[in-house]
């Protein structure tokens, strides 16, 4: 009687922990929304007031930011496959998954150097332009919240072969850390849209 | 390091059926996701007009970002504290963005009063 007690106590004081983890990370997306939204009002401001002062479409790479945003999705799909073996007790198939995402991050923070270093040659930098002012910070910033996601996975991969990671334990580890990568891409949605796409509106 | 791999957990079959059937939703939620992408990089290319455009980019874009936190973030299967604490949040974001939108508005900024510094 005893033993099922403590049993009992162990599995809520679990539930407890797991259920904090996840309203702390999911507080945390939420005042990162607020963070984000001021970068993104910041360039669609500087935008509006000064339409004519730059052209982004002479320089963006509509292709390319289409492609960055496409494997950003799909590593988004891979970290839910990732999540859910874990809660499965599938330890290879969770390895395998956050391999995959790892490698789609590392590949959109390629084509964010990429980007950058063609602006850069073109003249538009942090300094040349209000918009190159906005822009980087906005979107460096976004690239800084992807490079600690994949920093974070990275960690998370190798502590897996550690032995010391056990899916009934881990689970909701492993669950929050896919709750920043799908916030990571979620924001992407927003500055794809609102930052990229719409300047192409009626000027091709 | 150790190759140490786990035995599946004890779960009861309908969790696994749960599972599996969340597998399927992630499948086809890519599939749309991904569609959805070509579709916005097409719109923007058509000679449709530009309000009608603007506000099909906009729906997609809203549709992408709340099916990822419906089911990639699995939030409809969570407790409601959990929408409830980002939803506050994503409120006041968009609350904010919308009101320095029209705070700065074109017409309400002195534009020689800026140039003067």
């Amino acid at each position: 009687m005893s033993d099922t007690a403590t049993a009992s106590n162990q599995d809520s004081h679990h539930g407890l922990v797991e259920n904090n983890k996840k309203l702390l990370m999911w507080l945390f997306l939420g005042s990162d929304c607020m963070f984000f939204g001021t970068l993104i009002a910041t360039h669609l401001i500087y935008r509006k007031l000064y339409p004519e002062a730059y052209d982004p479409t002479t320089v963006f790479d509509l292709e390319l930011t289409s492609f960055s945003t496409f494997i950003l999705l799909m590593s988004s799909f891979l970290m839910a496959l990732a999540v859910s073996a874990m809660h499965k007790g599938q330890m290879k198939s969770f390895r395998r998954n956050v391999i995959g995402v790892i490698f789609f991050g590392l590949i959109f923070l390629g084509c964010q150097v990429y980007e950058f270093t063609e602006f850069v040659h073109l003249d538009l930098t942090i300094q040349t332009a209000t918009f190159g002012s906005t822009f980087f910070v906005m979107t460096g910033t976004h690239g800084v919240h992807v490079a600690i996601g994949v920093f974070w996975l990275i960690c998370m991969y190798f502590y897996s072969h550690t032995g010391k990671m056990d899916p009934h334990e881990s689970a909701v580890d492993v669950e929050v850390a896919g709750l920043y990568w799908h916030f990571v891409d979620i924001v992407w949605i927003i500055i794809f849209t609102v930052v990229y796409l719409i300047e192409f509106i009626g000027k091709t | 390091m150790s190759q140490v791999d786990y035995a599946p957990l004890p779960v009861a079959d309908t969790h696994a059926s749960d599972e599996n059937a969340k597998y399927h939703t992630f499948v086809n939620l890519a599939l749309v996701l991904a569609a959805i992408t070509g579709i916005e990089l097409v719109l923007v290319y058509l000679p449709f007009n530009s309000v009608l455009v603007f506000s099909i980019l906009i729906s997609l874009s809203a549709f992408k970002f709340v099916a990822v936190i419906a089911w990639f973030m699995h939030l409809i299967y969570d407790k409601l504290l959990l929408t409830l604490a980002f939803g506050t949040g994503l409120s006041i974001a968009g609350g904010t963005v919308v009101a320095l939108m029209f705070i700065f508005d074109r017409s309400h900024v002195d534009f020689d009063a800026i140039t003067a510094f």
